[in-house]
């Protein structure tokens, strides 16, 4: 299990990042005192450093050179300054990567594995594989497969990120705006027309799979996944 | 010469007068005849003239600094001569010139501490910002969706609160590099994919491939994010398109366009849109127009060297086009 050390001084913000973390399997320990982070991170021996720049008494600068004296571990500050300058100066630190505030978690989570991988090689110590399973249906988000019983069956990028979302919040409606959001790519848009063909492949996914009814349309608001079929 | 002329004029009347007065006492007393008069005056004139030589030699460059305009603050150094009337203005100069630079390097700190505090304040707010962001991002339905559209609403305007104290510093922060069009323009459309899904108004990309352009990249994602909240502000149909039409000149200058289907912009307005502050018809009939953005796009793609112009057309839609 991999052990995240978090520096921030916002409360709200280190509570939001540990919950979240949990959920996969992290670790995790928030700094107590600011004048202290060193000795902290010492005792705590983590393999991955959250760390802001605004901090009381020193600057996340300073904490980032003070650790890199005892550790090559991966450094992603999390800032709110969102110049080039301040990136570089991160990165001359000892940085590893920058995040700039507001950020989503994907994108926080996304960094994180891509360090973690890079430092203690690919997939190892677990806690970063995540599979979705509802009601004998299970997703393998990072393989883009799905399974029932025994069957296996592949999906595209697109129709994974639809099941991820929507396993995700099975037995409630998901918002057509919320899959829009989803599937949009830096690539290419999304409009409404293509994603109802989205949603007709999925559904032909999962009745190959042997679920017919399992994807609702609710007029006038989203889509339901019911989950109420046998398990396979 | 014209203004030492002028200054000296009194001074020859007085001595003519003088002159004249003095030879009427003479006559009037009987003493001396015409010539005699005639050769006294002679003699004194031309003591006046060596004089007023003397005084123009001697105050020439000072004359001359008194006749030119300064063309900036530094220019003030006064006469080069060292004559009294010489000295003491430079003196004077000198020293209203310290009052001066004081008094400016007073308000150029204070306006450096404001910019600061604008900064701070900016980056402060982005924390709250990030924590109701994460709050919110795995919730689905209507109450949240509200609360993203204010976050982002509130992102905005941070975001262009920023921009506008940065723009005086503009030259502590850029960074020139080449960057790919079509690249910056997914980017950016990507980013503000919420507000295009929100309107249902969707982007139309069609930029070259290959289009390299020497921008900033965070700069020029500012002014395209402008441009973005206007077409969707003032395209009210559903269903609706933006057009990103990025292509080459025949003079090998990159474009960029963005066009809209919106409302358009009346015809009276279109020449002032660029100035702050102003809003126009459409300011008025659509909310949060703040008459910031074009003027910030203006202002932006100036500092970078971008050439921004604006067609219009009621009814039909407005189109924005950058050249690089």
């Amino acid at each position: 299990m991999f052990k995240i050390f978090i520096i921030e001084d916002d409360k709200g913000l280190v509570t939001l990042l540990q919950d979240y973390l949990h959920k996969f399997g992290y670790e995790t320990r928030a700094v107590h005192d600011f004048e202290a982070v060193r000795t902290e991170f010492e005792a705590f021996a983590p393999q991955l450093v959250l760390l802001d720049v605004n901090l009381p008494k020193f600057d996340g600068y300073y904490w980032c050179r003070q650790i890199r004296s005892v550790s090559t571990c991966p450094i992603l500050f999390i800032s709110a300054r969102d110049g080039k300058m301040d990136q570089v100066m991160a990165l001359e630190n000892g940085a590893d990567d920058y995040i700039t505030k507001p950020f989503d978690y994907e994108i926080a989570m996304a960094k994180i594995k891509s360090h973690l991988r890079r430092a203690y090689g690919s997939y190892a110590g677990g806690g970063t594989e995540r599979s979705l399973t509802v009601s004998g249906l299970m997703l393998d988000v990072e393989r883009l497969i799905l399974t029932r019983g025994g069957d296996r069956i592949d999906l595209s990028h697109t129709e994974a990120k639809i099941l991820d979302e929507l396993m995700q919040k099975s037995g409630t409606i998901v918002t057509r705006d919320r899959l829009l959001e989803k599937i949009w790519d830096t690539e290419a848009f999304v409009d409404d027309n293509t994603l109802n063909v989205y949603v007709t492949r999925v559904r032909k996914k999962l009745a190959a799979l042997g679920i017919m009814e399992g994807l609702q349309t609710v007029r006038g608001q989203g889509y339901r996944l019911t989950g109420n079929w046998e398990e396979g | 010469m014209k203004l030492f002329m002028r200054e000296q004029t009194p001074l020859i009347i007085v001595y003519l007068a003088q002159l004249m007065m003095i030879t009427l006492v003479y006559r009037l007393d009987g003493g001396s005849g015409v010539t005699v008069s005639l050769y006294a005056a002679l003699l004194s004139t031309i003591l006046l003239l060596g004089y007023l030589a003397y005084r123009y030699l001697a105050n020439r460059t000072f004359y001359e600094r008194l006749m030119t305009v300064p063309a900036s603050l530094e220019d003030s150094g006064g006469p080069a001569q060292n004559t009294p009337l010489a000295a003491s203005l430079r003196m004077l100069l000198a020293q209203q010139f310290r009052l001066y630079q004081n008094d400016l390097h007073n308000y150029r700190h204070k306006l450096e501490e404001h910019i600061h505090f604008i900064n701070q304040w900016v980056h402060g707010m982005k924390t709250p910002l990030s924590v109701i962001h994460l709050i919110i991002q795995d919730k689905d339905g209507s109450p949240f969706t509200a609360i993203g559209d204010e976050l982002d609403r509130l992102k905005k305007g941070l975001e262009t609160v920023l921009y506008t104290a940065r723009l005086d510093t503009f030259e502590h922060d850029f960074y020139v590099e080449r960057l790919d069009l079509g690249a910056v323009v997914r980017s950016v459309t990507s980013e503000q994919k919420r507000l295009f899904i929100r309107k249902r108004v969707f982007p139309v990309i069609s930029v070259e491939s290959g289009i390299s352009i020497t921008s900033d990249e965070k700069w020029l994602s500012f002014v395209l994010t402008q441009l973005i909240t206007n077409a969707l502000r003032y395209t009210v149909e559903e269903g609706k398109f933006v057009h990103f039409h990025g292509y080459l000149q025949e003079q090998g200058r990159a474009v960029l366009e963005v066009r809209d289907e919106g409302v358009g912009i009346p015809p009276g307005d279109l020449p002032r849109v660029f100035d702050p502050y102003f809003t126009g018809v459409n300011g008025r009939s659509f909310q949060e127009s703040t008459g910031m953005g074009l003027y910030l796009v203006k202002q932006i793609c100036g500092k970078l060297e971008h050439e921004v112009e604006i067609t219009s057309e009621v009814g039909k839609g407005t189109t924005v086009r950058i050249v690089f």
